[in-house]
């Protein structure tokens, strides 16, 4: 019989697993001891083309190999994903105790479960990117200046818009989860448009999820029927929707622009040959803090403290690998960048300070805690 | 042994015990479940070898691939079990009753949220302060419960549709309520529980060398305990079972069906808030803003249907789901795809349903001997 036929086939399979089971499992020693990093990351994992991307790309870029040719992932550096939040402590703890050189866990939903768990391991060492508070003397804290970056796209979008000759350009922002560290993002941006267009109408709107791209999607296509012109997204894989509905409405001749957000989305908005739907991306280079905490281990130079990666140290900036952006503008974005290292453009970080500007939207969704 | 002391002709079939014993096509179940799990594995090029030596350590606390012990896993594995069994009672209380409680997830948020409260408002008295943590939850699961559970009796509103709805109303008003009004809160936190309001076990905590398994515990083995006994030991059970067979029968013979509907609901609601209450209070030291469902509650109909809806059966399959679950980070540290847990787990659910094709089966052979 067919059924009964099965039913050995499995317990034959059980049996060979059982005993597979038993066999030594014999890790290959590396030759030199080489620095050891886990990252940690939310539901979204490394790809999320966005945040946690680049926190991997500069993981794996400092054992001098690429995300596609991660060879050395599993011997040197892994990554484990946290499915809800109360992972995140026992998702800690086991790196701790699988001993790794560093750890790395990105954002600050994190902070608490790392308090917790960094105290508790005194000697392993941690980098959190996004948070300045944990103050403890095995944690290295990473914080970007994405208002400035932000700054830089905003001044893109309205450049682009007014080259275009759009009567009235109105602009958009979707966030994910509203907070202080999405803020910096908001109200920078909206300081770039109104640097270049001061009555320039802007929107928000905020997912309150990072993984939702749908939401986003849907609320691009609302804003872009309403004539929104331009919608920078910083809301993590929900961003991904924004990309989505810019390239559908290019595609059928619609002239909108999706801007992408910690990585150069450029690559998600191609929807013809050399063509993008993404004129520019806010880049924050949290590669780069991923790299420096590791060198830092690597040198044993590795100290608690608050690193800042301002425009100044190339920690944010923008993409202008979109042809469609054109050199004038590229040239003016540039000139607005040195004027920011050089001091001479402020942009303010908090909605509270944003709000004092004169011109700045006072009804937007942004929150500073 | 003389052979005429043997029964005449008693032979052994497979199909007659997968037809007999529901636990044993749950074994067969899950068990299929691992062997493709395994397949995937292989077939994605890595070793399923670590894939059980990841289980092992969720199960035993023992690391094959350096070999060090640490109980903490164990401790760990009931951590992440506990929600699962109690949301898993939820959904096979109701179904015994004949409902479909898809509600579970909006329960446990709504047991969380109050559990929440009253842990940064109720004055931090030690020894009680837990106490009314875990009261306020279990209400306030069943109340969430009971509102679709009165709705289905007064109204005959499917109980489907309104546990859907019961779910993000619970979501959205859980993610308002916390962030405009809990102690301290901003957009993803409110200030932290005082001790009192833990759920903490010191000995436990102790035991499985520091692990967040606390006094939850105790409550999820009473809850276990609770069915088993109102299902199968009184008389509210019965008549909640009779119901669940036969809705006009039971009403012919004098059951009051309609307030039958009702305390089902909300005895099933109060499971799930309690797991709602601890998770809150066993696994993280303050409130939080809900960033999106959980799904404690959707996992709880899948364990309850690999649990055959029975009290025992929903334990083992909970820790079951639980040690997937708990094996993942293991799993995606030794080289295995996270995914393959969720492969196992939604294979098991529809491998389960071999359960009906085994009794299909069984029909046509009796139909098949009758002929002949």
């Amino acid at each position: 019989m067919k059924l009964t036929k099965l039913s050995v086939l499995t317990l034959a399979g059980v049996a060979g697993l059982l005993l597979a089971g038993c066999a030594p499992t014999a890790p290959a020693a590396p030759e030199v001891k080489a620095t050891t990093v886990r990252l940690l990351t939310d539901a979204t994992g490394i790809d999320d083309k966005s945040f946690n991307a680049a926190a991997w790309r500069g993981i794996v870029g400092f054992y001098g190999e690429t995300v596609d040719q991660a060879t050395s992932k599993g011997k040197t550096y892994d990554v484990v994903t946290a499915q809800t939040q109360d992972m995140y402590i026992p998702n800690l703890k086991q790196a701790a105790d699988e001993k790794y050189d560093l750890i790395i866990v990105t954002g600050f939903t994190w902070a608490d479960a790392l308090t917790e768990t960094a105290k508790k391991y005194p000697d392993q060492k941690f980098l959190i990117v996004d948070v300045s508070w944990v103050g403890l003397p095995n944690v290295l804290q990473a914080v970007f200046s994405e208002h400035e970056g932000s700054y830089l796209v905003g001044v893109a979008a309205a450049l682009k818009a007014k080259a275009e000759g759009i009567k009235n350009p109105k602009f958009g922002f979707i966030g994910g989860v509203p907070g202080a560290v999405i803020t910096k993002f908001e109200v920078g941006y909206i300081q770039g448009i109104l640097s270049v267009l001061p009555n320039a109408k802007v929107v928000d709107y905020y997912a309150n999820d990072w993984g939702k791209p749908e939401l986003a999607k849907t609320q691009a296509k609302n804003w872009y029927d309403a004539g929104v012109t331009t919608i920078f997204s910083a809301a993590g894989g929900t961003g991904n929707g924004t990309i989505a509905q810019a390239k559908e409405y290019r595609l059928k001749n619609k002239n909108v622009w999706a801007i992408g957000v910690d990585s150069d989305q450029y690559e998600d908005g191609v929807y013809a040959d050399g063509k993008s739907a993404v004129l520019t991306s806010m880049i924050k280079r949290v590669e780069a803090s991923t790299a420096y905490a590791l060198n830092a281990v690597k040198n044993g130079t590795f100290k608690a403290e608050v690193t800042v990666f301002d425009t100044k140290a190339d920690g944010v900036g923008f993409s202008d690998k979109n042809p469609e952006l054109g050199q004038e503008i590229v040239d003016a974005v540039n000139k607005a960048k040195a004027d920011i290292i050089a001091g001479t453009i402020m942009v303010a970080a908090t909605y509270k300070e944003a709000k004092a500007l004169p011109g700045f939207p006072q009804d937007l969704q942004a929150k500073d805690d | 042994m003389p052979d005429k002391a043997l029964p005449p002709k008693e032979k052994f079939d497979l199909i007659d015990l997968f037809t007999r014993s529901n636990g044993a096509v749950s074994l067969l179940v899950i068990a299929l479940g691992f062997v493709f799990g395994s397949l995937f594995v292989l077939l994605v090029g890595r070793d399923p070898v670590n894939m059980f030596s990841a289980l092992l350590q969720v199960v035993t606390g023992w690391d094959s691939s350096r070999g060090v012990w640490n109980a903490r896993y164990i401790g760990e594995w009931f951590v992440a079990s506990m929600p699962l069994v109690l949301c898993g009672l939820s959904m096979a209380f109701a179904a015994r009753t004949g409902l479909f409680n898809i509600g579970a997830e909006g329960q446990y948020i709504a047991g969380l949220t109050a559990a929440q409260f009253v842990a940064l408002l109720f004055p931090p008295i030690p020894g009680l302060h837990w106490l009314v943590c875990v009261l306020a939850g279990l209400l306030a699961g069943a109340a969430w419960g009971g509102i679709a559970g009165w709705l289905k009796a007064k109204y005959t509103v499917s109980e489907v549709v309104t546990t859907i709805m019961l779910n993000y109303i619970a979501l959205y008003v859980s993610q308002w309520l916390t962030h405009a009004f809990a102690p301290g809160a901003n957009t993803y936190r409110t200030k932290a529980y005082p001790a009192t309001s833990l759920l903490a076990n010191p000995w436990i905590e102790d035991l499985t060398n520091g692990s967040r398994l606390g006094n939850g515990l105790w409550f999820m083995l009473l809850s276990v305990l609770v069915f088993w006994f109102i299902i199968d030991r009184t008389r509210l059970g019965f008549s909640l079972r009779a119901t669940g067979f036969n809705k006009e029968a039971a009403r012919a013979s004098g059951i009051k069906v309609q307030s039958a509907i009702t305390t089902s609901m909300v005895i099933s609601g109060a499971f799930a808030g309690l797991a709602g209450v601890i998770v809150s209070m066993g696994s993280f030291s303050y409130g939080r803003v809900l960033p999106g469902m959980e799904n404690y509650g959707f996992n709880g109909i899948a364990v309850a249907l690999v649990g055959n809806v029975t009290a025992i059966g929903s334990l083992l399959a909970g820790l079951l789901f639980g040690m997937l679950n708990s094996a993942q980070p293991l799993m995606q540290s030794r080289e295995i795809p996270k995914e393959i847990t969720w492969i196992i787990f939604g294979l098991v659910v529809v491998f389960i349903s071999f359960r009906n094709g085994f009794k299909l089966l069984a029909d046509w052979r009796a139909k098949q001997r009758t002929k002949s």
